[in-house]
């Protein structure tokens, strides 16, 4: 279909802000937004396996190295950056910190918005339904256990008001 | 980044257009769902991605105990919707949670499930053992298939020039069950196995029985189907179904099982598939 040019803008939301960025139009979701400066999303398989590259799309987790940035367009994309940092963390991230939940911290952006997700559908999750909700997410440090605790940890406090 | 050919994006409003990019790009051009698979493709002869999301096929409608599904529909979607909870009393849901994992399903479609038709994966098994419909419309007009049939055909080349639009799945007065082997609840299935039953008066009215990643794509069993109508639901049945899929299943080795190990496995999974299949046709769950 001719010489079209490979780069394309698109108007989205990131963490609350609207942006009119560039990009090629075969680029993945994940190399975008580590352009713009958004490292906590971690680049681990490539394939949509190991979960570490989870963002959020208009509220729900996906993997960002299996969808086209362009496919964003007029959405809300959220990374852990949009959630807190550490001069204001999130709920969600004490809970990480206090449970003891983070070793070397390569999956735990995935981890913690694919928590939001569910603590945003359902603030009183069984550790059974948060290890269901949280499979898809690959850890190779802590052997999951703090993990659940932390999710468990930030529901409470979800539930006593403690959130944002 | 992904897929360095591509030349345009494009995000097409209707069907007719998605169709006319296609043909403009003449095998160059693919439609872009959920993504997870495009963007693993290996495919470097790509040139335009068309975004098919924005097409209005994003839906669950009853039509006569049946259920038409549009095919940009995601699994999430799909296993939220109540009219899926009321189809054979939250069968789909039940499948569907034992799929991938959440972040995943909320990307896939179930377009790009029929139109991917991994032979390991779980979701053909479902559809060819609920006797599902594939409905389509390319340059010539529309068309439907049985999925079992539209997997015969070269399916991979009709959808370079083709829109799949709907799934159509039948009503059934009985119970179905679904199975998989696999090496964690994540992984890809070893194989796996979707049965469904009728039952009139204490004895088999009518089968369906089908298995996958064998580790071919999941195919119905006809042979097995036959057999078992007019038979009662007891140990006595599925232990004979044990000893013969046992010895006819047609599994083979590949890099995630050996043949050896899905022989001696699948009769005991199709039993068992099968004993939960009965219970929820007699309870009247599914
Ligand atoms: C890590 C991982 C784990 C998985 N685990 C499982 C599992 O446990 N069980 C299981 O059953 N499946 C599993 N899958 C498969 C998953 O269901 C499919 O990858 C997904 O459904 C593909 O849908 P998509 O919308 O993302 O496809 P896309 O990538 O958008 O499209 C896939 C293909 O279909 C074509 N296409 C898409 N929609 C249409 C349409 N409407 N008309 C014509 N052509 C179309 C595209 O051009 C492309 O060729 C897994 C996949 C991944 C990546
Ligand atoms: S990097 Fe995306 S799932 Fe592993
Ligand atoms: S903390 Fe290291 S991978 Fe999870």
């Amino acid at each position: 279909m001719g010489n079209e040019t490979t780069v394309m803008k698109i108007y989205f939301e990131l963490n609350g802000e609207t942006r009119y960025e560039e990009m090629e139009s075969g680029e993945s979701l994940l190399s975008l937004l580590r352009r713009l400066g958004m490292k906590s999303v971690k680049s681990g398989c490539d394939t949509g396996d190991c979960g570490v590259c989870t963002v959020l799309v208009n509220g729900r987790a996906v993997r960002s190295c299996t969808t086209f940035a362009a496919q964003v367009r007029g959405k809300q994309v959220t990374t852990v950056e949009g959630l807190g940092d550490v001069d204001d963390p999130h709920p969600l991230q004490e809970a990480f910190v206090e449970a003891g939940a983070v070793q070397c911290g390569f999956c735990t952006p995935g981890m913690i918005l694919v928590a939001y997700e569910l603590l945003q559908r359902n603030d009183a999750p069984t550790p059974e339904g948060v290890r269901a909700w949280l499979s898809g997410n690959l850890c190779r440090c802590t052997g999951y256990v703090k993990i659940v605790d932390a999710v468990l940890l930030a529901a409470r406090w979800k539930r006593e008001g403690r959130w944002r | 980044m992904r897929l360095q050919g591509i030349k345009r994006f494009h995000y097409a409003r209707d069907v007719e257009e998605a169709l006319s990019l296609l043909s403009a790009y003449a095998g160059r051009g693919a439609l872009l769902a959920g993504g997870l698979d495009l963007a693993r493709s290996p495919r470097s002869d790509l040139e335009g991605l068309i975004d098919i999301t924005g097409l209005g096929l994003s839906y669950v409608r009853e039509e006569g105990g049946g259920l038409r599904i549009g095919a940009t529909t995601t699994l999430t979607e799909l296993l939220e919707s109540p009219a899926a909870r009321r189809y054979l009393n939250g069968f789909l849901p039940e499948v569907l949670h034992r799929v991938a994992a959440l972040p995943l399903r909320n990307q896939a479609t179930l377009g790009g499930a029929v139109v991917s038709a991994h032979p390991w994966a779980d979701i053909p098994t479902v559809l060819v053992a609920l006797g599902a419909e594939a409905r389509w419309t390319d340059e010539s007009g529309e068309h439907k298939a049985p999925v079992e049939e539209l997997w015969r055909k070269p399916f991979r080349k009709i959808f370079r020039q083709a829109v799949l639009t709907e799934i159509y799945l039948p009503p059934w007065d009985g119970g179905f069950a679904f199975e998989r082997l696999t090496r964690s609840a994540y992984d890809v299935a070893l194989l796996n196995c979707a049965c469904g039953l009728g039952i009139e008066e204490g004895k088999i009215a009518w089968a369906q029985v089908a298995l996958g990643a064998t580790p071919h794509r999941g195919r119905r069993l006809a042979w097995l189907e036959e057999a078992l109508v007019g038979k009662s639901p007891d140990e006595v049945l599925w232990a004979w179904v044990r000893d013969e899929v046992r010895g006819k299943a047609e599994v083979r080795t590949d890099r995630r099982a050996s043949g050896d190990w899905r022989r001696a496995v699948a009769g005991t999974l199709v039993a068992r598939t099968l004993a939960q299949a009965a219970e929820k046709a007699v309870t009247g769950d599914g």
